[in-house]
């Protein structure tokens, strides 16, 4: 689905700085009709400032932004054809559920029969009740808001729409069905979508590409698949979740020492050509046993505890000095039980670790 | 010069010059004025003068002590009656009478949109020789109350009820800020309903009792329209010798003295007054 | 047990309380509509002849209409002003986050607490050094130094829920400035602003410290009544009080008919 790969929307060098703060550092990013891309970083990385630079709500330092090979730098947000979606979706609370679907309409004025045929449509289109047209936005719940901004947004038929984590305020389950729902909403409307969430697993389940964002800078862009399984550093890869990271010095083509202890790993043989870095290990693909030779690469230790999580089960290694500690995760019906205190010895195939830079 | 050029193009700024100017030309420039003219020679009309300080000589060494004095105890009596009248209408309104607050809220301010004047007049009726006290109780019991009016207690009544809606809302908003689970942690803690009231409740709605009793304090102490109402000529309050001083003596360096010793007191009251609320947490809670 | 029946004991208490100052509260206003309907000249308990004849009089008296007139044009032109120069103070006080506002939050609410006689004598000092001759027009000057900040602060509690991000979103989705504020501000704000004005109004109509200092050779209902209450009393008082009372208390009934019908229009379309 993802359209035609001609490039839609193009950002060159954008910068910007407040005051001696630099919030966005040369930021150059290509994004093609009709694709789902999203910005990940953590708070503070510059994702906000990048969306409101792209709907024109602010300024870049320097920096192009380019629409359809135009440069759109010099217009303002009402005169855009993107709009977005709040991060506390800014319904307008004197205004009823049709009236809020319908306001872009109206400021372009359309007249009142064509607004009400479309706001209805779209309130189909995104599964609510067709009641729900002279309802209050006071009396809707979380989803139901979330639905009705999407349709308000729509109703404007912008040529990308744009999210600032309006999902981040709601509850666990209704965040999983809505995610989903997006996704088959960008299926079924064909628009181009650009999302900015702090949460690298909503991106994975969404996106088409992720562009992860850190301090000011793009640092990779890329599928899901390509995040997940090649993180450019180790911050792309801590991003994701808990991960076991190994300072390490490259010893020979395929082998490394860990500068710490001095432990010698096999690496992978597609490893990046890197001189010192960091071996990282997700704990799903780390194997735990009690005695050696079941691995390439393995490191003794002690059970310190494990930790129930549903269909899978955590343990926490450490080593006997207690200076550093492992995680792994295992199916819960692992062959594998321990008590807190047994020694143990944790290990994972070459091809299952990541070499990363700083 | 940039730094100043780009605080005035705050739009916080720009929107408060408006009002902001406006109270400075019309509330700033008098006081100021009112300042300038204490330290001229007495019954003079201009500020030309070489300044003196004879007026505050004079003020300390005449019997102007009296009126301060009366203002002065007044504005406490009204402070601690007011205090034991709300607390538990206000202790009502935060706690008990949920949905109907509002409506009382309402019917208790709603009497501060009419003047003064009439208000107290309605005092004056009922306080009368033969008004509506009095000749009820004539008509009644045979009894007559007929000294009431044009006292020193009808002063302070008359205080009581004007002033009273400060003295509450101030209470409500001390009172609501007490959370209930402080009050079940002491139950809890075996306290019984009066070692909580004095424990817990009194203690931390003390910031609302506090800022009801300086506001009362400052309204009480240059209030007017009471004691020449329903005071007669009982006592002089300090307001009283101001507009005197200013009008029938036609002495307005004299009156400007009196009016800066009692704005520098009022100043104080509002300066401690102004440390103890937060007004974007008062003004701004929904 | 025991405690919850105390409880119950010093709710129903409380309860009693509370309408017994509610009824004092109301009490004098009573006690001068009754009043104005008797027909001697003394006001005397309990009444003997109930009558109209003041009232007829009042309408027709052209010195009534003449402080009438007063007073409106005073409390009109005090609530325009107010509420067009307010609406930007309130801005200021509640919306932006800029620097110097804690001052100016406090600086704007002195005169709120400040002795009204006190300011109306330095008004009228401060009019005469400037020369400018004290009439209906300075006293809508020294009205709007104590109802401006009043009306401010009564904005701002509106001002204060108000999220500007609904202005951004408006914007994002293609309306101009103009539009925003007709379409969005204007009506989020417009429950502020009409209580701001009701306030503005009736504070003025009934503001008598003030105007007794500032309003020169013109009079004020409140001033008026003053005199005659302190001397040469005529049952004009009660009368003149009791349609003022009246009044205001139309004009409120009158606003909160209008609020609710305008809230349940918005609650269905």
């Amino acid at each position: 689905m993802n359209g035609s790969p001609s490039v839609f929307l193009a950002l060159r060098e954008i910068t910007k700085q407040f005051g001696d703060f630099s919030a966005l550092d040369d930021v150059n990013l290509q994004i093609s009709e009709g694709e789902f891309f999203t910005l990940v970083g953590p708070s503070g990385s510059g994702k906000t400032t990048l969306i409101r630079i792209l709907v024109g709500m602010e300024s870049p330092t320097s920096g192009e932004i380019h629409l359809k090979g135009n440069t759109i730098n010099d217009l303002p947000a009402n005169k855009r054809p993107t709009c977005m979606v709040f991060q506390n979706l800014a319904l307008f609370p004197h205004k009823t559920v049709g009236q809020n679907v319908e306001f872009a309409m109206k400021i372009a004025g359309v007249d009142s029969q064509t607004r009400q045929k479309r706001a209805l449509e779209l309130l189909e289109l995104l599964r609510l009740p067709l009641d729900f047209y002279d309802k209050n936005i006071n009396q809707c719940s979380g989803g139901e808001r979330q639905r009705i901004a999407l349709a308000r947004a729509l109703a404007f038929d912008p040529e990308i729409l744009f999210f600032d984590e309006p999902l981040s305020a709601l509850d666990f389950r209704l965040r999983k069905t809505l995610e989903k729902e997006l996704k088959d909403i960008h299926r079924e409307t064909g628009k181009t979508f650009v999302y900015i969430t702090h949460s690298l697993e909503e991106a994975m389940v969404m996106s088409d590409r992720i562009g992860i964002l850190n301090e000011g800078k793009l640092i990779q862009i890329g599928s899901p698949d390509d995040i997940y399984n090649r993180p450019k550093n180790k911050f792309v890869a801590q991003f994701m979740g808990e991960v076991n990271t190994i300072a390490v010095d490259r010893i020979g083509q395929s082998r490394v020492r860990d500068s710490k202890t001095g432990g010698e790993f096999d690496l992978d043989s597609q490893a990046q050509e890197i001189d010192s870095g960091f071996l990282i290990i997700r704990p799903e693909v780390m194997k735990i046993g009690r005695s050696a030779q079941f691995m390439p690469n393995r490191i003794e230790g002690v059970l310190f505890n494990d930790y129930a999580l549903g269909s899978r089960i955590q343990y926490q290694v450490r080593s006997a000095d207690g200076e550093n500690h492992w995680l792994i995760e295992r199916l819960q019906d692992d062959p594998f039980s321990g008590n807190a205190g047994d020694s143990v010895v944790i290990g994972w195939r070459p091809e299952d670790s990541i070499l990363v830079d700083q | 010069m940039k730094i100043v050029a780009r605080w005035i193009r705050q739009p916080g700024f720009l929107t408060a010059l408006p009002v902001g100017i406006f109270l400075l030309i019309g509330f700033a420039g008098p006081l100021v004025l009112v300042l300038l003219y204490s330290f001229m020679p007495p019954k003079t009309f201009t500020l030309g003068q070489v300044p003196t300080i004879e007026n505050y000589i004079s003020v300390v060494t005449q019997s102007y002590y009296i009126s301060f004095g009366w203002s002065l105890a007044l504005a406490v009596v009204t402070v601690f009656l007011l205090i034991l009248i709300t607390y538990p209408v206000a202790y009502g309104m935060a706690k008990i009478f949920g949905k109907w607050a509002t409506l009382i809220t309402i019917l208790i301010a709603l009497p501060l949109l009419i003047s003064e004047n009439i208000r107290l007049f309605g005092w004056v009726l009922l306080l009368l020789k033969n008004g509506i006290i009095d000749g009820s109780l004539q008509y009644l019991f045979g009894l007559s109350l007929s000294g009431m009016l044009y006292t020193v207690p009808a002063i302070v009544l008359g205080m009581v009820y004007v002033y009273l809606p400060f003295m509450l809302f101030p209470l409500v908003i001390g009172i609501s800020m007490v959370p209930e689970s402080l009050k079940e942690a002491a139950r809890d803690l075996g306290a019984s309903r009066f070692q909580i009231f004095r424990e817990v409740e009194l203690p931390l709605s003390m910031p609302g009792i506090l800022i009801g009793s300086l506001l009362v304090f400052i309204l009480t102490l240059g209030s007017l329209a009471e004691s020449k109402i329903l005071g007669g000529q009982a006592i002089v309050m300090i307001a009283d010798d101001i507009e005197s001083a200013f009008t029938f003596a036609q002495n307005w360096p004299k009156g400007s003295v009196l009016s800066v010793i009692l704005i520098t007191i009022s100043l104080i009251i509002i300066y401690f007054l102004f440390r103890k609320i937060d007004l974007d947490r008062v003004v701004g809670r929904r | 047990m025991q405690s919850s029946r105390q409880g119950k004991v010093v709710r129903a208490l409380i309860v009693v309380w509370t309408g017994a100052i509610l009824i004092f509260l109301y009490l004098p206003m009573l006690s001068v509509v009754m009043a104005s309907f008797t027909k001697q000249r003394y006001f005397q308990f309990p009444v003997k002849m109930w009558d109209t004849r003041w009232y007829e009089k009042a309408f027709e008296s052209l010195s009534v209409r003449d402080l009438f007139w007063t007073s409106f044009s005073i409390a009109t032109l005090v609530t325009v002003i107010s509420v067009v120069m307010a609406f930007f103070g309130a801005l200021a006080f509640a919306r932006y986050d800029w620097k110097g506002r804690k001052l100016y939050q406090r600086l704007i609410l002195l005169p709120i607490f400040f002795p009204q006689a006190v300011l109306g004598l330095a008004l009228l000092l401060w009019f005469s050094s400037l020369g400018v001759t004290t009439s209906w027009h300075t006293a809508v000057f020294s009205h709007l130094i104590w109802i401006l900040p009043i009306v401010t602060l009564i904005m701002s509690i509106q001002v204060y829920s108000f999220d500007p991000v609904w202005e951004e979103a408006a914007y994002d989705l293609g309306a101009s400035r103009l539009q925003v504020l007709r379409e969005i501000t204007l009506p989020i704000l417009s429950p502020g602003i009409v209580s701001g004005a009701i306030f503005a109004f009736l504070l003025s109509w009934g503001n008598f410290p003030l105007s007794l200092f500032t309003t020169g050779a013109d009079q004020t209902i409140p001033e008026w009544l003053y005199s005659k209450m302190v001397s040469g009393y005529t049952p004009m008082v009660p009368t003149l009080g009791s349609l003022t009372i009246g009044g205001a208390a139309g004009i409120v009934i009158l606003s909160f008919v209008i609020l609710n019908f305008y809230r349940k229009l918005r609650g269905r379309r």
